[in-house]
């Protein structure tokens, strides 16, 4: 039983790309077994025809997630009921890379580039979620410029939803290899630099368009699994 | 003709409509059974109980059904046919001009049937281009840059031969290129979350107009960007119509995203029939109101000229259709109003 939690709890560090949330709330993670020190993850996607990027992404975080396991020796990864399923698999069990399995498909950037571009809309969906919160709680724009991982801090201690909202940012930002240092001024762009009060308005229109087409993406690409497997 | 509670009258475009056949029959391979089964699902996914298909009627209908569907029971006054040819998947066309023209010349004045090309098609595929314009008046093409052909998986529209076709389409005057950019039905790498040819293709050809269907979804935000930026890109709201059902929340703030980023003059409404039917989203749309605190935070204003336009004053102008005009030539046309005479 212990094992399976661990496994689970492994599979939500796991995100769709396109909707930066994990797979198990999504339902993508159809079922889990465990043979000793191996472990099998069986998972689906909304339609036949998601992108293979998509999936071979999905199907490697997966496989290094679960590895981290101290007792796991062995991952295999079943993706199903999907037009690529054979090449996907096959490439995640045997660790070939994308470009090897999918050279038809590819202009040779691989898929660090498209990691990368995700990365970022994650990275700016984040930040918008916190900025509006901020905002809603009548902080002003030059005090949300001016905060810092240390006058964030003291906010979230009677606030799940801040402290939710600023860990899932702090965590994204850390992914891109941002300072997170106490001291640092946590609203910037994708790169660390520090937002002005003059671009304020503007960068919050632009990470409002990011956001929204990963809820859109997200409710779509839901709602359609739950359609084609009959789900409620 | 839609007609309000108040007597004001709307004439509608559907800018996006098929003719298909995925019967058993016609399916090539398993590719193209899950190819209609995903339209399955879209169809099950955001469509009120009441009409939903069942599945045998969805693989194949009889033309009868489209014009009871978009016309007698879907307000429009108007259709555009977009058809996608997928022969990799079906043995005839699953989208086909010439069925479609059959309507096109049985109907006068109600369709705008489109063509299509693949630039993967090279020399002979220009020629082919040149003559269906001649036979079917070629005002528009649908180009569908996912679609299998053999080995290759897709096209974009900053390769070298697309850009020949759209030189092409310039010289035939074929000035409105729909672009499926949309939900990924068909796998490609390039296509999964790019919609870059696009502002290319746009640049390059400022004199056509580029319909980027189902505003970009998934990529919303990439293709708001690329519209501000290029004048004649357009959004097509085929596939985000239901929403207006399934979640009139994100319907509101991706139609207020759109109003703000591209302005009420280059949304175009489109039902995707039949994976929807017109009917019902046409009477919802016309229900829905923006909520309030959208309106506060984005200023978007959805009333009844902005939601004119997008119906179909819109589609008219990029089709150099006169509206009061073609109300007169479609006076004594068969399919006049919804319910009041069937004509099949």
């Amino acid at each position: 039983m212990f094992k399976i939690k661990e496994v689970y709890d492994r599979l939500e560090l796991v995100t769709d790309p396109e909707i930066d949330r994990p797979l198990p709330e999504l339902g993508f993670i159809e079922d889990v077994e465990i043979n000793g020190k191996s472990v099998m993850v069986g998972f689906r996607l909304p339609t036949y025809w998601c992108s293979p990027n998509f999936a071979f992404i999905m199907a490697e975080d997966i496989r290094d997630e679960v590895s981290e396991l101290p007792w796991v020796t062995q991952v295999e990864i079943n993706l199903i009921e999907h037009s690529e399923s054979e090449k996907v698999n096959r490439g995640v069990n045997s660790f070939y890379s994308f470009e090897e399995m999918f050279s038809d498909k590819t202009d040779g950037t691989g898929l660090n580039e498209l990691r990368h571009i995700f990365k970022v809309k994650a990275f700016y969906g984040r930040q918008e979620r916190l900025l509006r919160y901020l905002l809603k709680n009548d902080r002003s724009k030059e005090d949300i410029l001016e905060l810092t991982k240390q006058t964030l801090i003291p906010f979230t201690r009677n606030d799940r939803t801040l402290e939710e909202l600023m860990k899932s940012y702090l965590n994204i930002r850390e992914k891109l290899n941002l300072d997170n240092s106490k001291t640092v001024k946590l609203i910037t762009d994708e790169f660390g630099k520090p937002l002005t009060i003059e671009q304020f308005n503007d960068h919050l229109l632009h990470a409002r368009r990011s956001r929204l087409t990963m809820e859109f993406n997200g409710h779509y690409c839901q709602t359609l699994l739950q359609t084609r497997y009959s789900l409620s | 003709m839609y007609r309000t509670v108040d007597g004001e009258e709307l004439f509608i475009i559907d800018a996006h409509i098929a003719l298909w056949d995925a019967s058993k029959e016609n399916q090539l391979n398993n590719h193209g059974e899950e190819f209609i089964n995903c339209f399955y699902d879209y169809h099950r996914n955001l469509t009120p109980p009441e009409y939903h298909w069942d599945k045998k009627s969805f693989l194949k209908y009889s033309k009868e059904t489209l014009i009871s569907d978009v016309f007698n029971k879907g307000y429009c006054d108007m259709a555009i046919f977009q058809p996608v040819p997928l022969t990799d998947f079906y043995k005839e066309p699953f989208g086909d001009i010439k069925k479609n023209d059959e309507l096109v010349k049985q109907y006068p004045g109600r369709f705008i049937g489109n063509g299509s090309f693949d630039p993967r098609d090279k020399e002979k595929g220009l020629k082919v281009l040149e003559e269906e314009t001649k036979k079917y008046h070629l005002k528009g093409v649908k180009l569908y840059t996912a679609e299998w052909r053999g080995e290759s998986k897709g096209y974009k529209l900053s390769d070298p031969w697309a850009k020949r076709y759209l030189e092409k389409c310039e010289e035939l005057g074929i000035k409105n290129i729909h672009v499926h950019k949309g939900p990924t039905v068909t796998p490609l790498n390039r296509d999964a979350f790019d919609v870059a040819d696009i502002d290319d293709a746009a640049s390059s050809f400022p004199n056509l107009n580029f319909i980027v269907e189902h505003v970009g979804l998934p990529r919303l935000e990439d293709f708001c960007w690329i519209a501000t930026q290029e004048k004649n890109v357009y959004g097509g709201l085929a596939v985000a119509m239901p929403f207006v059902y399934a979640r009139p929340r994100y319907f509101a703030q991706i139609i207020s995203e759109l109003l703000f980023w591209l302005d009420e003059d280059r949304i175009l409404f489109g039902s995707d029939y039949a994976i929807w039917e017109p009917g019902w989203l046409i009477d919802k749309f016309m229900d829905f109101q923006l909520p309030e605190d959208i309106v506060e935070e984005t200023g978007s204003v959805l009333d009844l000229k902005v939601k004119r336009k997008i119906l179909g004053e819109n589609a008219a102008r990029i089709y150099d259709i006169d509206i009061p005009r073609k109300k007169e030539e479609l006076k004594n046309s068969p399919i006049n109003a919804r319910g009041d005479r069937s004509i099949v």
